[in-house]
């Protein structure tokens, strides 16, 4: 598992190059910037459609959306064969190239326990094009394919959990970051950097203009989600080991996370208590799995 | 240098080796499924060190083989029919990237199991050097020219070679191999260009290009390299001719008893080698007819069959695919070839497709017609089914 590191660890060598794409507020845009502090020079990045296409100082080999499990799988094995695993190949993707058209090929890449590492940037929907649902967007939240009518109250059903899919793979590492807890995140990204097989880090990163929120509010947005037992932070070894890495005494209301989000505006109380139950209840299985340090489902 | 006799498979197995192919990715799908058994049993018999990556599907077996050819290994896929179609997207990446790489397509037609020319036809607009084998030494032999041709500077672009399945893949028949010294005197190490490794001093982007002040440029660059490629197929086998001994035409086109044919026919893969024993049965008759076997699709061969064109009365051309709508690519490419100027009839005949047998007997029919139309009698319809 990560050992935490303090803010003075934090590497000051920026490695990627601003503004890039990103809005303002862009989660995704600082889950790149801190995650390449911590791989540091010596990598190819490997991207694939998503939003914002991270740019930084590294050498990038672009891939079809659904390639990258096997760009990282091609890259990994031509570097063995040329004698230079001192290089790393990493991904950074999004939720669209992971949880969706890219599953089936990183699925496989995990199966094979590639010697990659699989950075996923998560912002819940489709933002490149314009924030069309994933299977990465929560349920009940607004997207432009479920517009809120008397007919469609959102999303209409839960997040995929992908931590746990690739868990369930018996790969070396897996594990959730958030860009409120950047010290975590960076802890988590250096230590997956030095494994050797499958690894992968899924950092939740809130997006203002699709979740609809101040854009000022981002880490606010994602310091409640973990606070809230909505994106709990845990650490998954060879799909059996497990470590809750922020474990508050007790757990925010699921609505402080919900109600700065347009997104969720619609919600009704009902609704609301039915995510709290179902947050709760995964809540007391993680406390569970960490208690005995063994994954719980 | 040896000899053995193997299925078409396997002299494509035995031409990966000998090409020193570091990585290989692919997806079994009958014909082509028995490659990839042989290059493992040549990995486990310690014959051959290199890395097999075995993916859930061909689409990320093309994207594997382009990632490892970026990196700077020798790379190869193989697939067939309806698995082709399945890589069609990244196919276009692997060319626009400029990669080297080389596919084995085993042909499978789009509409059934067995061999035409669907498969590789439908990957036209991709941007690869497509060329088309008759027999397994040929296959051997093209294999390792086709690195040699898609690592040429001048193009840098990624080369399928394909032959027809089941006829060729499954058949056995006596292969020259050539030696491993010789081949690596023929075939240097593979050096990308330009490196993708983060030390380089000024490392590769590969992929989607920004802000191109002209963004119709890197398709005019692509459309240049591709017809660059004639003369270093040319040069090729040229070489290979000299080193080894034998030769497939020019590279571009492998004529057959044309120097003083009135009518000649054109073909590709192994349609090819019935249509030798038809020219001969008709020369036995008197009736000058000959033969060009295509080798090279993409590029075509336009200077040969313009040259070709001044001396002869009539092309029937053969095709074994059929782009509904448009019709058969080859008489489509031959019409173009020689559109505005003063030359022969062109004749298209569809012949072989869904793995319909195509005897000498039909061939001689095709040769009849198209001498008929040479010596300039009216012939009804221009293009047939055969």
């Amino acid at each position: 598992m990560s050992q935490r590191i303090t803010r003075a660890q934090v590497p000051l060598e920026e490695l990627t190059i601003v503004p890039g794409s990103a809005c303002q507020g862009c989660g995704a845009a600082l889950a790149s910037r801190l995650t390449f502090k911590a791989l540091g020079p010596n990598v190819i990045r490997h991207g694939i459609p998503c939003c914002p296409d991270a740019v930084t100082k590294h050498p990038r080999a672009g891939a079809v959306f659904e390639g990258g499990g096997a760009s990282l799988t091609g890259t990994a094995r031509g570097l063995k064969a040329i004698g230079r695993t001192d290089v790393k190949a990493v991904g950074f993707f999004g939720d669209g190239g992971v949880y969706d058209i890219g599953f089936q090929g990183l699925s496989a890449a995990a199966e094979r326990n590639e010697n990659i590492l699989v950075i996923c940037k998560d912002n819940e929907a489709y933002m490149n094009t314009g924030n069309q649902r994933s299977s990465g967007t929560p349920k009940y939240a607004e997207t432009s394919t479920n517009p809120i009518g008397p007919k469609s109250r959102g999303k209409e059903t839960q997040k995929k959990n992908v931590p746990m899919i690739f868990a369930a793979h018996y790969v070396p590492y897996i594990a959730t970051a958030s860009v409120a807890f950047p010290e975590d995140l960076i802890a988590k990204v250096k230590y997956a950097r030095d494994i050797e097989g499958f690894r992968m880090v899924i950092i939740q990163s809130p997006c203002p203009v699709g979740w609809n929120f101040d854009s000022a509010k981002t880490i606010e947005v994602a310091r409640t989600g973990v606070q809230s037992g909505i994106w709990p932070l845990y650490e998954i070894e060879h799909g059996t080991s497990f470590k809750l890495n922020y474990k508050p005494k007790e757990l925010k209301p699921v609505v402080e996370y919900l109600k700065p989000q347009r997104r969720f505006r619609h919600m009704t109380e009902a609704e609301v208590n039915e995510i709290q139950t179902y947050v709760t209840e995964r809540w007391q299985k993680l406390i569970k799995a960490d208690e005995v340090h063994q994954v719980v489902i | 240098m040896s000899y053995e006799v193997m299925v078409g498979n396997k002299a494509c197995a035995t031409g990966v080796k000998l090409a020193r192919v570091k990585v290989a990715s692919a997806f079994p799908i009958t014909p082509q499924t028995t490659i990839t058994e042989y290059l493992s049993d040549m990995y486990a018999a310690g014959e051959f060190d290199f890395d097999f990556v075995n993916v859930e599907g061909e689409l990320t077996s093309q994207v594997v083989v382009q990632a490892a050819t970026a990196v700077g290994a020798r790379s190869f896929t193989c697939t067939s029919g309806p698995g082709l179609l399945y890589m069609h997207h990244p196919m276009q990446e692997t060319a626009s990237k400029r990669l080297p790489l080389v596919m084995a397509v085993v042909h499978r037609g789009v509409k059934g199991m067995q061999p035409d020319h669907s498969d590789l036809m439908s990957q036209q607009w991709q941007g690869w050097i497509h060329l088309y084998v008759e027999n397994a030494q040929e296959i051997l032999d093209t294999c390792v020219m086709a690195y040699k041709i898609a690592e040429d500077k001048r193009i840098r672009l990624p080369v399928a070679f394909g032959y027809d399945g089941y006829v060729l893949s499954y058949t056995a028949e006596p292969v020259e191999i050539p030696a491993q010294e010789e081949v690596d005197k023929f075939l240097p190490p593979y050096k990308p260009m330009p490196s993708i490794l983060p030390d380089e001093a000024d490392p590769a982007t590969f992929g989607r290009g920004f802000g191109d002040a002209d963004p119709q440029k890197p398709w005019q660059v692509h459309h240049e390299a591709a017809l660059t490629a004639e003369p270093v197929i040319k040069e090729v086998f040229a070489e290979w001719a000299k080193k080894f001994g034998r030769s497939y035409g020019n590279g571009m086109i492998d004529p057959y008893r044309i120097d003083d044919a009135e009518a000649v026919l054109t073909a590709m893969g192994t349609i090819a080698g019935s249509a030798m024993s038809a020219v001969d049965k008709l020369r036995a008759d008197g009736k000058k007819v000959g033969l060009v076997k295509i080798r090279s699709f993409l590029p075509f061969p336009r200077n040969d069959f313009r040259e070709i064109a001044k001396r002869i009365g009539a092309f029937g051309i053969i095709d074994r695919s059929c782009q509904p709508g448009m019709g058969g690519p080859t008489w489509h490419q031959m019409r173009s070839t020689l559109y505005g100027q003063p030359g022969p009839q062109i004749l298209g005949f569809y012949a072989g497709l869904g793995g319909k047998e195509v005897r000498v007997d039909d061939i001689i029919k095709i040769g009849e017609k198209t001498l008929k139309a040479a010596k300039g009698q009216k012939v009804e319809p221009l293009v047939e089914w055969v």
